[in-house]
């Protein structure tokens, strides 16, 4: 670090923090308790106390773009334990979803989904593409006879919508977002000394990425919290029912396109390979639910004392993510209850969540999870941890 | 000095409860220019938490020669009644007029005493000391400590109907061992009453993180006990567990105070404590190493400014910018680890020390007590002094964290609000 510096403080910038989740940031007095009690702040430059001041000075520069902020998983021993009740771990949270915006292109969709005035637009983008989709296709109607999805919003439109949401979309903004984003780490990693590696490897970079995964998979960073450990159980089974479903949605991808196999496929099939991939689906449905209702009550608990309150930003992807999880089941109850037209209006609703979870991905909180990644790999990449 | 004459405007007296600096200083404040005082004390001895100490901060003298003086200025006075081991049970009245009963515990030990031992030789049974903070054991009759006033031996209550108070009788010479002393009633009419019911160190175990379960870990009061030449090692500064000599320590500044999950305040003297105590280790142990961990270090006004100057010279006491917030013992040695981040660098430090010492801060003795008569008390215990009605004043750490100056300016200040209750009631 240079002995001196000109500071330049953004105001406007400690403002939105504030919005974000770090009303609190200002309580701050510096007396390091939280980066000792943090479980899993390094030793060397360790967080949050300089992100705190940061965050009071208005140093943009100095927390978007810094790695530490994505090391923290917000276990928020630091809050329980400042002091001052600044809660290090509330406005840590408040800068990650402040950087996915700064990092979100295009900018205005990064301004737009972390803001709750705009809700009811980005309900209202697929409801109107559907409709739209709908319409056009003749297919604005309630199907009769046996109730087949198909039948009311066809697989193909589907596909169209959100084949291109997943292989397009989200790698093209995402791809501006990370190439933004590494190279801030890098610099910000370099000028700081958390580094001794000046260049930025790529291959070398992918290996710290392939051994960043188990942590990941394995939620060791989660384990180490002493507060909030109910946070484990939570993430563990909304990450691994979304895994579930992901590799559901592939086989059934394969089976529609490939091996010409149209759904619904049956649940009890004793000689085809549906039913352990019908069980997968349930079993990851009901994951899905019963984490995101956990997330949703810890959130709760002590009106978040604890886990801290949250801004709309963290509670509109638990909202989503709840909602994903309550819809795909009911239409798929709904269906075998033969509840028509109703099975048809949730499985039009899921279609919306999906949609929002999809398109509004790279500028919601689940941004988190490429951005605390590709932190976490470079952590590793930068020695300031090592691979486990 | 002492005029033997009542002041003239005389109309009734002052109480003041609690003899310790602040209360001693109202107590000879008020009768010196002429005032009846009662001063009441809860302790077997008067002087507080001061005759605890090893030196005064920034001079560096010891306790003795404020409080000598002192007690020779109440033996002087015609217009001071003091009553030790008595709390004051009821207040009715308002200003000027206040009915008030003190309650008097047994002493068992009455004036004939001569300080002579035998009692304490005599008795087998031991208790913990808690003049000491408990780190060593007085037996059941002893004599609070070396420079008590009055000095007097005093019989526990613990071993009151045991054969060991019969072996104490037995051994005074001078029967100055009554075991049939009660509880006594006194009552009184006051016209003012001063609160100098000072302060508690804060339970330093409450703070989970800071290792106080290690025998190595104390706080700073112990520390003035183990230094103090009456205390249990007789003024050599080692290690609790082996009493090894030091060659290094760490001291944890704001162990518990400014801090939302204990003490919201800052308890003042902490700082000055540390600083004093590294002189301490320093004049025992020239080469040790001294670790002072900081949030930031208050040392107000020019006097005490000069003293932590002085303190910053010497190359062996290292000030870190940063509070411990972790403390590990090495089980097999007893050392003691403590991690800070040092706020200066931005690096974590894990210093290995022989002990470590808490610089815990005070908790008023009204926090968990309720005084009579109607007292308020602020959030944190502290006794608000209504001075728009009159009557009743806190003074002291009763009022708030303050150093032994600023006790005595604030008792002498407060001393003259209650004889302006008498004057104008």
């Amino acid at each position: 670090m240079a002995d001196s510096y000109w500071v330049e403080p953004d105001v406007k910038f400690v403002k939105q923090l504030k919005t974000l989740g770090g009303e609190t940031l200002k309580k701050c007095y510096q007396c390091a308790t939280c980066s000792v009690v943090c479980p899993i702040s390094p030793d060397e430059k360790p967080f949050p106390r300089k992100e705190m001041i940061a965050a009071q000075w208005g140093l943009k520069d100095k927390l978007v773009g810094n790695m530490d902020v994505w090391l923290c998983h917000h276990c928020n021993d630091c809050s329980t334990y400042c002091p001052r009740g600044a809660r290090p771990g509330d406005v840590l949270n408040a800068v990650r979803a402040y950087s996915i915006q700064q990092y979100a292109w295009p900018r205005w969709l990064g301004r737009i989904v972390p803001d709750a005035r705009f809700w009811w637009l980005l309900l209202a983008i697929p409801v109107a593409i559907f409709l739209f989709i709908l319409g056009l296709t003749g297919h604005l109607h309630i199907p009769e006879g046996e109730i087949e999805f198909a039948e009311f919003f066809p697989t193909l439109i589907v596909d169209i919508i959100f084949v291109p949401l997943a292989t397009f979309w989200i790698p093209l903004v995402f791809g501006i977002g990370i190439y933004r984003f590494m190279t801030d780490i890098h610099k910000n990693a370099v000028a700081e000394g958390k580094t001794k590696r000046k260049d930025l490897n790529i291959p070398d970079f992918l290996k710290s990425v392939a051994c960043t995964i188990p942590t990941i998979l394995g939620h060791n960073k989660f384990s180490d919290c002493t507060e909030n450990k109910d946070r484990y159980l939570a993430h563990i089974l909304v990450l691994f029912s979304f895994l579930g479903l992901f590799v559901v949605t592939n086989i059934f991808f394969v089976a529609l396109y490939i091996l010409q196999e149209p759904g619904p496929y049956p649940i009890f099939d004793p000689i085809g390979i549906t039913t352990p991939i019908k069980l997968l689906a349930l079993v990851s449905g009901i994951a899905l639910l019963i984490g995101s209702l956990l997330m949703l009550s810890n959130r709760l608990k002590d009106r978040g004392e604890n886990i801290g309150k949250g801004s709309y930003f963290d509670w509109s992807l638990i909202l989503v993510v709840l909602g994903l999880a309550v819809t795909g089941l009911l239409s798929w109850f709904t269906r075998l209850l033969h509840l028509s037209p109703i099975a048809y209006w949730i499985y039009f609703v899921h279609l919306v969540f999906v949609f929002c979870l999809f398109a509004y991905l790279p500028f919601s909180k689940l941004a988190h999870m490429v951005y605390r990644t590709l932190a976490m790999a470079y952590s590793r990449y930068a020695e300031r941890e090592p691979c486990e | 000095m002492t005029e033997e004459q009542r002041a003239e405007d005389k109309k009734g007296s002052i109480l003041v409860v609690g003899g310790g600096i602040s209360g001693l200083t109202a107590t000879l404040e008020a009768a010196e220019v002429g005032y009846e005082v009662i001063l009441v004390e809860q302790n077997p001895y008067l002087g507080g938490r001061v005759a605890q100490l090893k030196h005064y901060f920034p001079k560096l003298c010891p306790p003795t020669c404020g409080l000598e003086i002192n007690f020779r200025r109440i033996k002087d006075n015609p217009w001071i009644t003091f009553y030790t081991m008595a709390e004051v049970e009821n207040i009715s009245g308002g200003p000027g007029n206040y009915d008030v009963t003190i309650k008097i515990n047994p002493r068992y030990v009455n004036e004939k005493c001569t300080c002579c031992d035998d009692c304490a030789k005599a008795c087998i049974a031991k208790i913990p000391n808690e003049f000491n903070f408990e780190m060593n054991s007085t037996k059941g009759a002893y004599l609070p400590h070396e420079m008590a006033f009055p000095m007097r031996y005093i019989i526990s209550p613990k071993i009151i109907g045991t054969e060991d108070a019969k072996r104490c009788v037995e051994a005074c010479k001078y029967d100055a061992i009554d075991l049939e002393m009660q509880p006594q009633t006194v009552n009184l009419k006051v016209g003012a009453i001063i609160w100098a019911t000072g302060w508690k160190p804060y339970d330093a175990s409450k703070i989970d993180n800071l290792g106080f379960e290690y025998r190595n870990v104390i706080t700073n009061m112990m520390m003035e006990r183990l230094a103090a030449p009456n205390g249990p090692t007789n003024g050599r500064v080692s290690r609790p567990s082996d009493n090894m000599s030091v060659s290094r320590i760490a001291f944890v500044q704001c162990a518990g105070s400014r801090d939302e999950n204990h003490l919201p305040y800052c308890s003042y003297i902490c700082c000055m404590a540390s600083l004093k105590q590294a002189t301490y280790v320093r004049e025992q142990y020239p080469e040790a190493k001294i670790y002072i961990f900081y949030i930031d270090v208050r040392a107000p006004g020019q006097r005490y400014e000069k003293f932590y100057k002085k303190i910053k010279e010497d190359k062996n006491i290292f000030l870190i910018k940063g509070k411990v917030a972790e403390v590990q013992e090495d089980p097999s040695s007893r050392d003691i680890t403590v991690v800070a981040e040092n706020a200066v660098t931005g690096e974590k430090i894990q210093e290995t020390v022989d002990m470590a010492v808490l610089a815990t801060g005070m908790v008023p003795n009204t926090a968990d007590t309720k005084l009579p008569g109607g007292v308020k008390c602020d959030p944190d215990g502290f006794v608000i002094s209504d001075l728009a009605a009159g009557g009743m004043f806190a003074t002291g750490c009763a009022a708030k964290p303050l150093d032994v100056t600023s006790s005595n300016q604030h008792a002498t200040g407060v001393a003259l609000k209650a004889i302006q209750t008498l004057v104008s009631s």
